[in-house]
């Protein structure tokens, strides 16, 4: 009893890791189908930009609402490179109609593999570092970062959408195949199993780093942030370099999740760069429970697979009330969220029963 | 000559859009620091009442259909008050004092109420007919300017008198500063501080009703009309000091003037994203905004 209150978290994620690793066994045998193995994928996508959201918001306070644009970054760089293997490293069909008549440098840098894995994972970095600088340095918090965060994002948004013989507009990246090759069909099911046991292990390999982060002493001074941003402070801490160095590994680790969802989605559009969709990755890790790394991983797989069984068929139109209504209420009533039901409210209110009787 | 009185009157005009959404905001967010981001669907609710109270004037009145823009003011201010209303009694009562969750919680409103107008309106956008007095425009030296704009001109100015007598003019408005100062001493003197939030907080959603009934003029409605809107409110609520009636009128007039200026070089939403950018780098040297309510605390 006293192993699992203490390990919980650990023994939790090490249940969804094992069930996760059935599913591909659970293919073979024909129990569920192939595209539920790559929605599978995309979840684990999700579960890992979760985490890097509850580091920053859950453990320091800094609620962002532009992390869809650090996502999306790292999936137009994996995206890149994917579509110059499809067209062997020649100019694509939009660039021709969007006017240029030779591959951009831009482009080109993406070509090799090793320059694409470092870029795509240094471009959000940068970002996020000279943003963080900026913010961080002025004491701008609270809501204030939300809103210039939110503000960013935007405006990264339109410059995107604008750029179109350089990205595609509003149709984005499409018609790429993953890294490891195809994965659609019963011929290429080795490497969807390749893929989807590549991006569990990134899953946990970043769940360790995050773990060990937040039980570190760093993690305690995070939550002191959180908690007492001055008194932190005053206790001689540099909170802004704190802060700017836990933003930038969240966005490092939103770039990651989203290089990984290409390779499962097939193709990206700059829709995952909006506020709207930054919001959602916010919803996981509140219904989740913020302040716990599993509880983002629960969140982001909860409401994803609610929402892949829901928002096809009868629900399609209530899918939009579900989602809201429950986001509202858990941050009216549950601020722990599912972890937080669990951990203290249910605990509370047998203890209570148990006083009255 | 021309093109520069071109150049003005479109900045005037997108400015003064730009204020009409955000001074809700700079009531809700300003005074009662709640994070509204269902302003937006505000503004998208008074925008379709607008569309109804049209569609009822040309099946019930078409005499007297001209008149339908006033009963739509109205009706849209009544039924966002009423809304603000009861979202604030619902939901925003319980969350002062935390902005981060009143902004996630709101967020949770705007998504219902954008599923709602698409359940009941259709995702297609839907247009409104301009009254027949406000549609042409006087010409003068070579330049077009329409009756649609100047008209949200006189509206935004009526709003901004309204909004500056209540606050600073009125028994009530006395209320609603002391509430928002100093929330425990105001009670002890008798002021009723819930009425007031609850009343504060429809007065700046009515705002952001008739906003969305000057918008409708403008162009198509349909579910997602207030995201638009709502991110350069914010900022220019925050550009302007937050707190401030006259920091939000100079916070919209930079953003709207410059987007104007900038769409002479570059495409609308490429100037639109150089403008908050701007906005943000300046933001650098005065992070408090342009107008500071200057306090002693170390946490405000």
């Amino acid at each position: 009893m006293n192993f699992i209150k203490k390990h919980g978290q650990n023994v939790c994620f090490a249940v969804i890791v094992l069930v996760l690793a059935l599913m591909p066994l659970l293919l073979t045998a024909g129990v569920i189908k192939s595209t539920m193995v790559i929605f599978l994928g995309k979840c684990i996508c999700f579960a890992i930009v979760a985490i890097g959201l509850d580091l920053i918001w859950g453990y320091t306070g800094i609620l962002s609402l532009g992390h869809g644009l650090f996502f999306a970054l790292g999936a137009y760089g994996m995206g890149m490179y994917l579509k110059l293997q499809a067209t062997n490293g020649n100019i694509t069909d939009f660039m021709k109609t969007g006017g240029l008549t030779e591959l951009p440098r831009i482009w080109q840098a993406f070509e090799p593999l090793p320059m694409a894995l470092v870029l795509l994972v240094l471009i959000p970095a940068l970002l996020a570092g000279i943003i963080g600088f900026f913010i961080f340095r002025n004491r701008v918090k609270g809501v204030y970062f939300s809103i210039i965060s939110q503000a960013l994002t935007w405006a990264a948004y339109s410059i995107f959408i604008a750029m179109s013989p350089y990205t595609n507009g509003n149709v984005g990246i499409t018609e790429i195949d993953p890294i490891v090759g195809s994965i659609r069909g019963a011929k290429h099911i080795g490497n969807l199993y390749l893929l989807f046991y590549a991006a569990l292990a990134i899953m946990i390999l970043i769940y360790a780093v995050a773990y060990f982060l937040v039980k570190s002493k760093f993690g305690r001074l995070l939550i002191a942030i959180r908690d007492g941003e001055n008194r932190t402070y005053f206790s001689g801490y540099c909170v802004s370099d704190y802060k700017n160095f836990i933003y930038v590994l969240s966005a490092i680790i939103a770039a990651i999740a989203g290089a990984l969802f290409v390779n499962f989605n097939g193709s990206i559009t700059p829709s995952q760069m909006t506020i709207s969709y930054s919001i959602t990755m916010i919803i996981w890790v509140a219904v989740g429970g913020r302040g716990t790394l599993i509880g983002a991983v629960i969140g982001a797989f909860v409401i994803n697979l609610c929402e892949y069984n829901l928002s096809s068929g009868a629900f399609v139109d209530i899918w939009q009330y579900i989602i809201g209504a429950i986001f509202c209420i858990t941050i009216l009533f549950f601020k722990g969220g599912i972890v937080g039901i669990v951990t203290e409210q249910l605990p509370a209110l047998l203890h209570r029963r148990k006083e009255n009787s | 000559m021309d093109q520069v009185l071109s150049m003005l009157f479109n900045g005037l005009s997108s400015s003064s859009i730009i204020l009409l959404t955000s001074l809700g905001l700079a009531i809700t967010f300003g005074l009662m620091r709640v994070i509204n981001m269902a302003h937006g669907e505000f503004l998208m609710i008074g925008a379709y009442t607008t569309y109804c109270v049209q569609n009822f004037f040309k099946a019930y009145l078409p005499n007297v259909f001209d008149l339908y823009y006033f009963a739509a003011i109205a009706a849209a201010f009544a039924i966002t008050f009423a809304f603000g209303c009861v979202l604030e009694k619902l939901v925003i009562s319980r969350l002062y004092g935390r902005e981060i969750d009143s902004l996630l919680a709101t967020w949770g409103i705007s998504l219902i109420l954008q599923q709602a107008a698409r359940s009941i309106f259709g995702s297609q956008g839907v247009f409104v007919t301009s009254p027949s007095f406000l549609s042409g425009g006087i010409t003068l030296g070579g330049n077009t300017y329409s009756f649609n704009r100047l008209f949200i001109l006189l509206v935004v100015a009526f709003c901004l008198l309204l909004v500056w007598f209540i606050q600073y003019q009125s028994n009530f408005g006395r209320q609603m500063r002391a509430v928002m100062q100093n929330r425990p001493m105001a009670q002890c003197m008798g002021i009723n501080s819930r009425r007031v939030d609850c009343i504060t907080f429809g007065i700046g959603s009515g705002l952001a009703g008739i906003a969305g009934c000057s918008v409708a003029l403008l162009g198509s409605i349909d579910s997602t009309i207030g995201q638009s809107y709502i991110v350069n409110s914010f900022m220019a609520v925050v550009l302007g000091g937050v707190g401030k009636l006259l920091g939000t009128v100079f916070g919209s007039g930079i953003i709207g003037f410059f987007s104007i200026l900038f769409e002479n070089f570059t495409s609308s939403s490429i100037a639109k994203a150089i403008v908050l950018l701007i906005v943000i780098i300046f933001l650098q040297k005065k992070p408090q905004g342009l107008f500071v309510v200057r306090s002693r605390s170390l946490d405000e």
